[in-house]
């Protein structure tokens, strides 16, 4: 959704917030130009992740709201670290909300309606939870609940226990909050972190021994809902569209090295690729979303949507060559945000380029990965399900619907009744089409989900995905869709949890449902 | 062939423009399309004059300076312009968002006339401010303040503030499209409720008929009533509808109040936010607000009901690139209208040209080569209009 007539309004309801005095809450973010350091790294011990993080605000002095995971390192305080557990493990997450936003225009929302987990009260842009994006964890209260998990500021804090499962998928996850009405805006300001399941290199043996590096994308507006001029950020350094500060990645000349790349943006599209000298070079794909490939392949542009994760092996270009970590145009549709290609990052060779190293490879867990066969397994209940949008104005009001076939349009409310409802045990097929002008990115909480049919199709790459755009609708011919396997056989999907848009402003405005799956 | 049809229509449209103005019937002697370009501070509002060339399509003229600012956006089924065309005077009345006032423009100077703003309170900054009127009132609605302004129309294109009526929907609403015929003044508002309201005296006294659309009631409020007109003997209510597809609603309002709305759905567009109905009153031109289309359905004056029509292909043109098309303008002021200008919303705004061809219940709708014209003194259209306006 883009609207410019919303510059002046913007301006006009928000100055306040661009004017407060500097706070020094989050820590000082890289300047631009210089060499990209993975984040901070937390790995668990003995079977346990232990951190506390402190979520606080702060605006800089170019405007920009930050939001930021605040963590107590040896040394210094670091920013959203890179949360590092096995399969098995147990994520002891203690989250403090100090954030102090006293804009008197902030918006609140009703409180949560289910039973009280964490603080009471009403959210609002000072209220927070924490999202482990793409764990298959269960949706209850200290795990990964985001309906009723609400975090006040000014309260003790909340205690996170996630227990990871022993079959958890080795890959790259993330985590966010997921307040409802507020995600966008939170995130946005960048708070994001990546969360890594260790042991790929068990199960994708081409990844052992090389240099392991990490990159979170994230994306900020001077105001979220504001479509106006964004920035791209790798690990927090801006990456501006135009001039010559770009982020800077070393590698050492020739060498292979694994990337795990989060799309941590509000709602760019980005479609990676490594360029020498204006050619496309080949990525050697390894994961999506988390989720180890059955058989790796090359790509030379990776689409990796908003909430997405791209993992793949990276060759340096020779000694003294260059190279460019570029994002392509993607069209988003008539009603969409251009998401403009730009370089995210030169990568200049070096033979001081130093960073972690994935272990050798050993033999996989006797337990396996979950979700490996079940696409063998037929689907016992099909539905469809559709995006739509409706705009009333250029500056409102605007509906975004996510809908079940057959029920009403209607938008995300927190006291709703679940939209679907099934049972442990069910395998169903989800066909999910796309009846707006705007491309979107369908996310289901909890599962991995394969992926089916393209357009009517066979997809070409049954991939395990989390996330998965559907292209806009150009007004003529049928709508573009996807059909998505869902495995609820797992006894711990059972509760209560969400489907939804990973636009987060789409999110925000109820482009979202619930799913009940009963035990 | 179709090339040939549309040809044909606007070459006769445009012919008969010409020898109307050469014969001196045409009031004030040249057709407009006008345009409230709505421009935002730092840019100076005003209203676009359009002469119309020989191919029936619109060529900017002039810009008259309004002297307040706009603010590029808004509703878009809210009508920003109101035209009068009487014995005693020609004007065109814009709206200005930002600055609250009401502009009165003379189309035979091309002069502003004068300028009238409500009362303290009043105010459209956030989605703008509509306008409807008779020859002796004009009505304002104010999206920020939710009242309708009521000016009385003076000589000289100006108006004096009356008084304000303050409105609001079932759930509190936010007045939106707006349509006067007659004594009765009509209003949607954002809840999806709409209202009627008798203006016998001057002002608007509610005739005590809000109600929720049945598109509304249906959708559970994933559709609602934005622009409004109504048929010439004031028998039917039309609404076009803010959804997920083409959505339009009849109500018969020949009791003088508003009946429960009959609707006419077609899953081919997307939204419906600006109708129009042709002068002769058979082919209602719906604005496909999001898709870059414009879609005549047929109208039975009659019996008030729609039947399928014909839609276009994309809009060529600025919407291509920003998918907001707005308010809708006849080419022609009789007949089936020869099809519609049509605002395109965008950061370079203009005005499209749909021309529409067939007989009976064949109708193809396509844009005229040539087509759009650009918008040189806007960056946000929504509204335009015609000089002389349709005749009801």
């Amino acid at each position: 959704m883009r609207c410019a007539s919303r510059w002046l309004l913007a301006i006009v309801v928000c100055g306040c917030s661009f004017l407060r005095p500097l706070a020094q809450d989050c820590p000082a973010r890289p300047n631009s130009g210089t060499v990209v350091a993975d984040p901070f790294n937390i790995y668990s011990q003995n079977g346990a992740l232990n951190a506390q993080f402190v979520m606080a605000h702060s605006v800089d002095a170019s405007g920009y709201t930050h939001y930021c995971y605040d963590y107590q390192a040896p040394h210094q305080v670091v920013e959203a670290p890179t949360l590092r557990v096995n399969p098995g493990d147990v994520l002891n997450l203690d989250v403090v909300d100090k954030i102090t936003d006293t804009d008197p225009m902030k918006m609140k929302m009703a409180p949560p309606s289910g039973p009280v987990c964490g603080d009471s009260g009403t959210a609002t842009l000072n209220s927070t939870n924490v999202h482990f994006h793409g764990m298959n964890v269960p949706p209850v209260c200290h795990q990964d609940d985001v309906i009723n998990t609400l975090i006040q500021p000014g309260t003790p804090g909340f205690q996170y226990a996630v227990h990871v499962p022993t079959t958890e998928p080795p890959g790259l996850y993330w985590y966010h909050p997921h307040i409802h009405g507020f995600t966008e805006f939170q995130v946005n300001g960048g708070a994001a972190g990546a969360l890594i399941v260790q042991g790929m290199e068990k199960v994708r043996p081409e990844v052992a021994g090389l240099t392991e590096r990490v990159f979170v994308i994230r994306q900020q507006y001077l105001v979220p809902w504001i479509p106006g001029p964004y920035e791209l950020t790798v690990n927090y350094q801006v990456a501006p569209l135009l001039g010559a500060d770009k982020p800077i990645i070393q590698m050492k000349p020739g060498e292979k090295q694994f990337w795990r790349v989060a799309n941590a943006t509000i709602q760019d599209f980005l479609q990676l690729q490594i360029q020498f000298n204006g050619s496309l070079e080949p990525m050697e794909l390894i994961a999506l979303d988390g989720y180890p490939l059955a058989q790796t392949r090359n790509e030379t542009t990776i689409l990796v949507p908003p909430a997405g994760r791209a993992e793949f092996i990276v060759q340096a270009p020779p000694s003294g060559g260059s190279a460019v970590f570029f994002t392509n145009t993607y069209n988003t549709g008539p009603t969409g945000n251009l998401d403009l290609s730009q370089t995210l990052a030169n990568i200049v060779t070096s033979n001081d380029a130093a960073a972690t190293t994935m272990p050798k490879a050993t033999p996989p867990s006797a337990d396996g990965v979950k979700f490996f066969d079940f696409a063998q397994h037929p689907a016992t209940i099909q539905r469809n399900l559709y995006f739509s949008e409706e705009f009333g104005g250029t500056n409102g009001p605007i509906q975004f619907y996510v809908t079940v076939d057959g029920q009403k349009q209607k938008v995300f409310e927190p006291n709703e009744a679940p939209a679907i409802t099934t049972k442990v045990g069910a395998i169903e097929d989800w066909t999910v089409e796309n009846r707006a002008l705007e491309t979107h990115a369908f996310h289901i909480h909890q599962i991995h989900f394969r992926v089916m049919e393209i357009d009517g199709k066979p997809a070409p790459n049954n991939d395990l995905r989390d996330t998965i755009e559907i292209p806009y609708w150009d007004g003529k011919g049928p709508f573009h869709s996807v059909k998505l396997r869902m495995d609820f056989s797992d006894p711990s999907t059972a509760g209560t949890f969400v489907f939804h848009c990973h636009i987060l402003l789409h999110e925000d405005l109820g482009m979202m449902h619930k799913i009940l799956v009963q035990p | 062939m179709k090339r040939f049809a549309t040809s044909q229509v606007l070459c006769t449209v445009a012919l008969t423009v010409s020898l109307l103005a050469a014969s001196g019937i045409a009031s004030a002697g040249t057709q407009y399309v006008v345009a409230n370009d709505d421009a935002a501070y730092p840019f100076g509002t005003g209203v676009s004059f359009y002469t119309i060339n020989a191919n029936g399509l619109p060529i900017f003229l002039q810009q008259v300076q309004t002297g307040g600012y706009g603010i590029g956006g808004g509703y878009f089924g809210m009508n920003r312009l109101a035209v009068l065309n009487t014995s005693e005077q020609q004007c065109v009345y814009a709206s200005e968002a930002t600055s609250g006032n009401i502009v009165g423009i003379a189309v035979n100077t091309l002069t502003v006339g004068g300028t009238a703003s409500g009362s303290a309170t009043d105010g459209g900054t956030s989605n703008g401010i509509g306008l409807a009127m008779s020859s002796s009132y004009l009505y304002a609605s104010f999206s920020d303040s939710n009242t309708i302004g009521t000016f009385a129309v003076q000589p000289g294109c100006s108006l004096t503030f009356l008084n304000d009526t303050s409105v609001a929907g079932l759930q509190s609403g936010v007045i939106n499209g707006m349509a006067l015929r007659g004594n009765m003044l009509i209003a949607s508002y954002t809840d999806g409720s709409i209202e009627s309201f008798d203006v016998s005296g001057g002002s608007p006294v509610s005739n005590g008929d809000k109600q929720y659309s049945t598109a509304t009631v249906n959708s559970q409020d994933a559709t609602y009533a934005n622009s409004i007109d109504i048929t010439s003997d004031g028998h039917y209510a039309i609404f076009g509808d803010t959804s997920t597809q083409l959505s339009v609603e009849i109500s018969d309002i020949s009791s003088g109040k508003l009946t429960k709305t009959k609707i006419h759905q077609s899953a081919t567009s997307i939204s419906a936010s600006n109708i129009l109905l042709s002068p002769d009153e058979t082919i209602l031109y719906v604005v496909n607000t999001q898709g870059d289309t414009v879609s005549a359905l047929f109208f039975n004056a009659s019996t008030g009901q729609l039947s399928a029509g014909c839609r276009s292909g994309r809009i060529g043109g600025i919407s291509q690139n920003w998918s907001y098309l707005a308010s809708a303008a006849l080419i022609s002021q009789s007949g089936n209208g020869s099809g519609i200008y049509v605002a395109e919303f965008g950061s370079s705004s203009g005005i499209a040209t749909v021309a529409l061809s067939g007989s009976g219940l064949q109708c193809t709708l396509k844009e005229a080569s040539g087509s759009p014209a650009l918008d040189p003194n806007s960056l946000g259209l929504l509204s335009i209009g015609t000089f002389p306006p349709r005749s009801f």
